[in-house]
């Protein structure tokens, strides 16, 4: 589904280079669930944004679904990243002036769908968080943890294949953090999405069937659920 | 995404910060409703002036008089004059002798003779009316002018000379004699003017039409070309008995290259030659120059305008970094991101545009009311401000094209962003 080759990325900033990932290679399948760990820096974003194919790659390639996206125009990986993706942020960036209807239909809007398949979508998705009795609330007025959800049902609502999730329940309480945590492994084992979870908490980390370590932009552990780390 | 999701997307970003909204709206609103009038006064200028010129139409006539020639050596023009002593009056090599400017039947032809085109010359005949009366008792005095023959003089009842012995009278006088003036056509029309040896003599003229309000008409009485030359010759003795100021050309045609090449000719051999819509097409140019100069404030309003425009979206890019940074990474493409900006560039235009443009047509209506009940007298039928379809829908769409102009950079810095660094933005 996921695949990456050696894969590098530099930032150039004041003229000092910074290298944030050396020579990754990693392989995500379908309906995995991956978790990638490591502290501040160590280049387990700039993998994420690599995989979401938000970020272009200094040097090596990036697949998606056996297609190498570096040949993918700008306006196909606005449609990839619509149709396969879904992301879920740990600042959840809502519009609080939005209803929570506004808000999860925004990559259904994006894509230009019908007002029928919108509504019809953004039912299920909003139902699936459990947040249907909210959905004409402004999201300004919901709690942290159902603003997560709001996240989820957004992330969920263009049927995606994979989505990514960068430090999903970092401003979460625990109870709401797990929730939230719980929401996601559902979408996992249930509808098969591939899940990419980005981390430092140890426990989320934990309950995913792959765990990928990374320091100083590497990969320097893979753990399969099971094994001890 | 699609364009009315993005227009709505657009109209509510707008209504995120109202008072900044408002301020920049109406900033625009001052201009445009600057622009909307000067538009009206230029147009309501033009119309009177219009409906005042238009009375009197032809589109076969050229009226032609003697360049006037700077007397050679005389100062450069505007320049201070130096006081000369002079041993005689009139001796002065600048003084101007009005007699050179006087022309003889025998001069008017020779100037046209050979001219392809040119059916007659009529010379234009200065009368001095004293009193016109219809009833035989009650005597209005009387102003005279002619109407040479090949210009139509518009009127409100009956109609313009078509022969001879034939009187158009002003609308004023004709209602002081009759209010229902239909009643005076075809009447007989009693003229009096003294003739050159002081004695009052009468002529009995048909009434064929009233004349429609107009700058001569209002008071003048128009004669046809043969009643002018019977009491031209009355009134005129010895010297200045064949000698005139100027003289109209009646073509046989209406051909524009004809009376083109006629006026050349004329101009050629010493003649200002100017159609009717020659002379009307100055005053229009005048106004123009007019509303084009007044305009040139307003697009200076617009321009301060559209650098809020500029600011506002310009911070509005900044407020919603994050914003955009989401609607890149969920796919939204650099075009629809630059749309919407624009889009709301526009809107603020556009509602800018409207509120200015009804606010100047308000006030401007009201303006003409309280003209009306003040100076009805002098300016009937004067509108100050006339507003017009297209000058208003031109006001709205030039507003809202120097709207988007100003949304172009903010809305192209909103389009390059990078999602990530937009979701980090703090």
């Amino acid at each position: 589904m996921l695949e990456v080759k050696d894969l590098c990325k530099t930032y150039t900033g004041d003229g000092v280079d910074y290298t944030a990932l050396k020579n990754v290679d990693l392989r995500i399948d379908q309906g995995d669930c991956l978790a990638i760990v490591g502290k501040s820096g160590s280049g387990k974003s700039t993998l994420m944004h690599l995989l979401a194919c938000l970020d272009v790659p200094t040097a090596g390639q990036v697949f998606v679904d056996g297609r190498d996206v570096s040949a993918v125009s700008e306006k196909e990986k606005n449609i990839l990243r619509n149709e396969k993706f879904g992301f879920v942020f740990q600042q959840f960036f809502l519009n609080g002036r939005e209803t929570v209807f506004e808000n999860v239909v925004l990559p259904m809007r994006i894509r230009g769908a019908s007002a029928n398949q919108i509504s019809a979508d953004a039912s299920d998705a909003i139902s699936a968080v459990g947040l249907a009795d909210k959905k004409q609330k402004k999201a300004k007025d919901l709690s942290g943890g159902e603003k997560q959800r709001v996240c989820i049902a957004r992330a969920l609502v263009g049927k995606p294949q994979v989505i990514f999730a960068d430090e999903p329940t970092g401003n979460l309480d625990s109870t709401t953090g797990a929730a939230v945590e719980k929401m996601l492994f559902d979408l996992n084992r249930d509808a098969g999405i591939t899940l990419v979870i980005v981390t430092h908490d140890d426990d989320l980390a934990k309950r995913c069937d792959r765990v990928i370590e990374m320091k100083d932009g590497q990969i320097v552990s893979e753990k399969r659920r099971g094994e001890t780390i | 995404m699609k364009t009315w999701d993005m227009i709505r997307i657009a109209n509510r970003n707008l209504f995120r910060n109202k008072l900044r909204t408002f301020l920049t709206v109406a900033a625009i609103f001052v201009g445009s409703f600057t622009l909307t009038m000067t538009n009206g006064l230029g147009d309501g200028m033009r119309n009177y002036v219009e409906s005042q010129v238009k009375n009197i139409e032809s589109d076969r006539v050229i009226m032609v008089r003697k360049k006037f020639d700077k007397p050679v050596g005389g100062p450069r023009a505007g320049a201070p004059e130096e006081y000369k002593e002079s041993p005689q009056e009139g001796d002065g090599e600048d003084d101007f002798d009005p007699n050179t400017m006087l022309l003889t039947v025998p001069q008017m032809e020779s100037a046209v003779r050979g001219i392809d085109g040119v059916k007659s010359i009529t010379p234009r005949y200065s009368l001095q009316g004293q009193y016109i009366t219809v009833d035989g008792t009650k005597k209005y005095k009387l102003e005279l002018g002619v109407l040479s023959e090949g210009i139509t003089q518009k009127t409100e009842a009956g109609k313009t000379i078509n022969g001879d012995g034939q009187i158009v009278i002003p609308l004023g006088l004709s209602r002081e004699i009759d209010p229902n003036i239909e009643n005076l056509i075809g009447k007989t029309a009693t003229i009096g003017y003294k003739a050159a040896n002081g004695e009052m003599k009468t002529l009995p003229l048909q009434l064929v039409g009233v004349a429609t309000k107009g700058f001569m008409t209002n008071y003048n009485s128009f004669v046809d070309t043969a009643t002018a030359r019977l009491i031209h010759s009355a009134q005129r003795t010895g010297e200045g008995v064949d000698k005139f100021t100027g003289f109209t050309v009646q073509m046989a045609t209406a051909e524009a290259a004809k009376i083109d090449a006629v006026k050349k000719k004329l101009g050629e051999n010493g003649f200002e030659a100017d159609t009717i819509a020659d002379t009307q097409k100055r005053t229009y140019d005048a106004i123009g120059i007019f509303k084009t100069g007044m305009s040139l404030f307003a697009l200076v309003a617009l321009l301060a305008a559209s650098f809020g425009i500029i600011n506002t979206l310009v911070i509005a890019v900044l407020e919603r970094t994050k914003e955009i940074g989401l609607q890149k990474a969920l796919g939204m493409g650099r075009a629809k991101i630059f749309a919407i900006f624009s889009l709301e560039s526009v809107l603020i235009g556009f509602w800018g545009a409207l509120l200015g443009t009804l606010g100047g047509i308000a006030v401007g209506l009201i303006a003409n009311k309280v003209l009306l009940t003040a100076y009805a007298e002098s300016f009937e039928g004067f509108s100050l401000f006339a507003f017009t379809l297209p000058s208003i829908a031109t006001v709205m769409l030039l507003v809202s094209g120097v709207a988007f102009v100003a949304g172009v950079l903010p809305a192209y810095r909103a389009s390059r962003l990078n999602p990530i660094d937009s979701l980090r933005y703090e």
